[in-house]
Formats: structure tokens, sequence, C-alpha cells
């Protein structure tokens, strides 16, 4: 029980299965106020049913799981305003153009119209759209999709961050681009984040640790992103091989 | 050779690459629909000449017929046309308001649904009867008979349609935490609006058709009624003429519909199904 008043998540001893197939099962996460934590796993490894559960939409069968002190599924509601997530797939709403979908968490928290249309377009530019803005869903790529998802879900200012998989479907340029524009966001407003990705490098570059998660069973490894590994190419290189191992071998 | 012949074939069913899909197939149906109408034209001249006109007509004195119906009863038109845009949209009101009842509220759904699936299931007819004891109003009676006969269409769409939102979406809009006045605006009306013009489109003639006979059993007014007059008339082309005008009347507003559709929709990308 490491519940410090610090955490902002707190899950403990948790397990979840679907029918008979265990997805988690005694798994203990803490994510302090501030952190950057990256949680990685194969394929069907449960990380999705992980954030799902932080994020109030699944029911841990059993164990604890507070954001900021809260049951998130049944206190639901009073999370109100307190998260924001940016999910696998983009979930956009066909009938808003890129901007409305930005808008739509901001007018959902009564932020007035005019208001929540400057701060979308600053989102939209932050993530390099600001042409789109009038574009509907059809009309954008994949990669662009992926990028008004995320900026729907950090225009609304939360204190918790939750992104699955945001970075890993886009360009190397523009992944790269945007995944520093975000450390460098999170860090600034000391904003807590848990991502979800199945690529290595991006979890070392900007997380301040590492979770992997092992299908079926809570974490193989948990560690803490040292500072010289980011620019000492031999640290860095084990820790890769270590996640790497960690993952079963599966992640590059 | 045959294979490629199959699959010219199969393409002349769809709209040339390079045009807009919707126009595309409004201009390659009119050509047909024009030789159609001019073929069938021709076979009422044609059986004219044999059968004295009190059975069939020439197409030109249904034509001065139509022209006098246009001239002196358009009244009727405009009447019956007021009816039917005043009974279809409360239709849509209620209907769309039950369909969101049943898509919402599982307490109340089963019942609801039990409603509408037993009204879905009484004859028309049987309205229209019940309505001439029930209500000595002729507007009353044609709104009450065109209403319930309408209502169920509208009601059990929308409840199809909200039972095909994507959870994901769902999941989506709810981590903002939303009352649920706010998943209605923003996620459920949004998503049920095809299903609406859908149902308008599907029902639109249909519902003329209704309208017509309501009026024949309850009105003295309305292009039914005058129907009925012509009947007792014996003058067969002011029955052709009507015909004539009603057949008119569904496809403007079945194009009607379709270009209120393809405004509303204009955010979908236009779908071609090879
Ligand atoms: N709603 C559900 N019902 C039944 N099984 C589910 C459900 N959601 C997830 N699962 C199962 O739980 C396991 C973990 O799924 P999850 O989506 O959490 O994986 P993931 O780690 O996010 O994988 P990926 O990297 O492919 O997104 C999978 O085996 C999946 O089949
Ligand atoms: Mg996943």
């Amino acid at each position: 029980m490491n519940a410090s008043a610090n955490s902002v998540i707190v899950m403990n001893g948790v397990s979840k299965a679907f029918g008979p197939h265990v997805v988690a099962k005694d798994l203990s996460i803490s994510v302090s106020k501030g952190e950057i934590v990256a949680l990685l796993g194969r394929t069907g490894a449960g990380k999705s049913t992980v954030l799902n559960m932080v994020m109030g939409n699944l029911r841990a069968d059993s164990g604890t799981v507070r954001v900021a002190g809260l049951d998130p599924y049944g206190e639901f509601k009073k999370l109100r305003g307190k998260m924001a997530v940016s999910f696998q797939q983009d979930r956009l709403l066909p009938w808003r153009t890129a901007i409305e979908n930005v808008e739509l968490g901001l007018l959902i928290l009564n932020i007035s119209k005019a208001e929540a249309r400057k701060t979308a377009k600053l989102w939209l530019a932050r993530v390099n759209l600001a042409d789109a803005e009038d574009k509907y869903v059809h009309e954008l790529s994949g990669g662009m999709r992926q990028r008004v998802s995320l900026a729907r879900a950090l225009a609304v200012d939360p204190e918790l961050v939750l992104l699955d998989e945001s970075f890993s479907q886009l360009d190397h340029v523009t992944s790269k681009a945007l995944r520093a524009d975000f450390s460098k966001v999170a860090r600034e407003f000391k904003k807590t984040c848990l991502f979800v990705t199945h690529r290595i490098e991006d979890a070392i570059e900007m997380a301040d640790r590492v979770l992997v998660l092992r299908p079926g069973a809570g974490l193989c490894l948990e560690e803490r992103v040292a500072a010289n590994v980011r620019e000492d190419e031999a640290a860095r290189a084990a820790l890769h091989d270590r996640i790497a191992a960690a993952m079963g071998d599966h992640g590059e | 050779m045959e294979n490629t012949q199959t699959k010219s074939d199969i393409r002349v069913a769809q709209a040339p690459a390079n045009v807009p899909n919707a126009e595309a197939r409004v201009k390659s149906d009119l050509i047909p629909t024009l030789v159609v109408s001019a073929l069938l034209i021709l076979v009422i001249q044609i059986a004219s000449f044999y059968v004295p006109s009190y059975i069939i007509p020439a197409p030109a004195e249904i034509l001065k017929s139509a022209w006098q119906i246009l001239s002196r009863d358009a009244n009727h038109i405009f009447t019956t046309g007021i009816r039917l845009f005043i009974a279809l949209f409360f239709a849509m009101g209620i209907g769309v308001l039950f369909g969101i009842i049943m898509g919402t509220l599982p307490k109340i759904r089963p019942y609801l649904r039990a409603l509408v699936i037993i009204d879905t299931g009484i004859p028309a007819l049987s309205w229209m009867l019940v309505a001439i004891f029930w209500f000595k109003e002729p507007e009353f009676r044609i709104f009450f008979i065109l209403s319930v006969i309408l209502i169920p269409f509208y009601a059990l769409n929308i409840y199809d349609g909200i039972r095909a939102l994507p959870k994901e979406w769902v999941d989506m809009i709810e981590s903002f935490r939303p009352n649920r006045w706010q998943v209605l605006r923003y996620l459920v009306f949004p998503h049920i609006v095809p299903y609406i013009f859908l149902t308008t489109k599907s029902i639109v003639g249909y519902a003329i058709r209704m309208a017509i006979f309501a009026e024949l059993v309850a009105s003295a007014i309305g292009i039914g009624a005058q129907m009925n007059l012509a009947q007792s008339n014996f003058r067969i082309d002011q029955i052709f003429a009507w015909t004539l005008l009603l057949v008119i009347i569904n496809l403007s507003l079945q194009a009607f519909v379709a270009m209120l559709e393809k405004i509303a929709l204009r955010y979908r990308a236009e779908a071609s199904v090879r």
C-alpha cells in the first residue's frame, strides 16, 4: 500500500478477467502527481484494459482503483474535468469538423462557445493542424485524426492525461515533434500522465518511469528512467534490452 | 473475355468515376424515367383508340383535366399537402421521442416497444374507420389517422439507430463526464439524423397514399375527396389526371427530402459500393 497523498493513480491488487480469460492478476500501480509513466506490454497484454479501469469504463473484479482519491467506476461523475483520454482509435465524431471535435470536451465542461473555440484553435495549431480546422473527419488522414484526438484530450487541461498509443501510429518526424511538444507541456504544467505504448524508444524518451505488463499477470518490470539514460548510449541500450526481455522479446 | 464483360455490366449500375455519385445517380435515373414515361403515354394513347374514353381517356384529355385541376382545384392539393406536412412532422417528433426513450430508458423500453409493435399490427383501415367514429372534425380525423400510422416507423428506426451507436463513442464522450442532456445533444441527436432521413425517405410515398385514403373516407376537401367526387361523376379523365399529379408530387417530395438529406449529411463521404 503505497498510497501517498501525492499519488494521482493508485491501483492495488487489481484483478480483471473477461469470462475465463484473465487479463490482470494482483496488479499494483501507482503514479504520482506530475509523473509521466509509460505502460508497455505485448499486444493483448491488457494495457488498454488497465486504462479502461483507470478511466472508470471498466470495473475491477477485485482490488482497489483510486484516481485523485476517488473510485473512478463507482464515483464516475465526481471526476468531471479531472482527466482526459486519447484512445487507441481516434473516436472522432464524423459530423463535427476537426475544430468542433477538439471543442467537445470544453463544451461539456460548460466553457463558453467563444472560449472553447479559442482554446481548440490553439491546440490544433500545437498539433500542426491549423489549416485543417474546418475539415470533416473523412477528409483527414489517419495520423491527422490521431492528432485531433490528442488535441481534444489535452484541450480540457486535465490534471491526469491517459494516452493509448497516441504517438505510435504517426510517422517518425511527426511523432517525434509531438512527443517533444507533449513532454514539454506536461512537465511545464506538472501534468500527470499514464501513456500506453509498444515502442520502447518512446517510453525511454518520454517517461520518468516504465512499467511492463505481462499478459494475465501483474507487472513484470518497473523501473525509474534515470536522467543519464537519455544521454548515455550504453545505459540506454541496457534499459532497452531489459524492457524488451520483460516484454518477452517481442518488442523492437 | 467473359469476365471483363461481366465486370463492365456491373459497372453500368454505377456512377462514372469522375462525377460525384449522387448527382450522377440522379442524371442516370432521369433518362430511363423519361423513356418509361414516354412508353406509358404511348401505351395509353394506343389503348385509347381501341376502348371507349370512359375506360381509358386519351393522354391529351388527361392533360387537359390536369390543367383544369391545377387552375381550379389547386387549393385541394394545397390542403392535402398541409395535412401531410403537419402529420409527418408530428409523427417525426413523437416517433423520435419514443425511439429515444426506448433507446435510453431500459425500464420503460419493453412497454413502449410493445405499444408500438401492437400499433404496427393494426391495419390502417381500422384506424380510418375508428377515427370516423371518434372524431367529428375531418382535420382531426386525418391528423389522427396519419399520426398513428406513421409514428411506429420513426420510433422503431430511431430505436434501432440508437442501438447501433458505437460503444467506443459512448465511452469517449463519457470520459468527459457529461450530463444526460449533453450526451443527447452531442452524441445521440446527431447520430440519429441519418435515421430520420432514411425513415422519411422510405415512408413519404406511403404517407401520401395514406393521406389520400384518409381524405377519401374522412373529408370533403383534399385530393382524396376530389378523387372520390370524380369517381361518383364518372370522370375517369380526372382520376387519371389526379393520379398523374400524385405521381409528380410524390417524386418531387422524394427529391426534396433527398436534397435536404444531402445538405444535412454533407459531412459524410459518399460511399460507392463496388
Ligand atoms: N470487453 C472485452 N471483452 C472480452 N475480452 C476483452 C475485452 N477487452 C479486452 N479483452 C481481452 O483482454 C485482453 C487484453 O486486451 P487489451 O485491449 O487490454 O490489450 P492491449 O494490451 O491494449 O493490446 P494492444 O496493444 O493490442 O492494444 C485481450 O486478450 C482481449 O482479447
Ligand atoms: Mg490496446
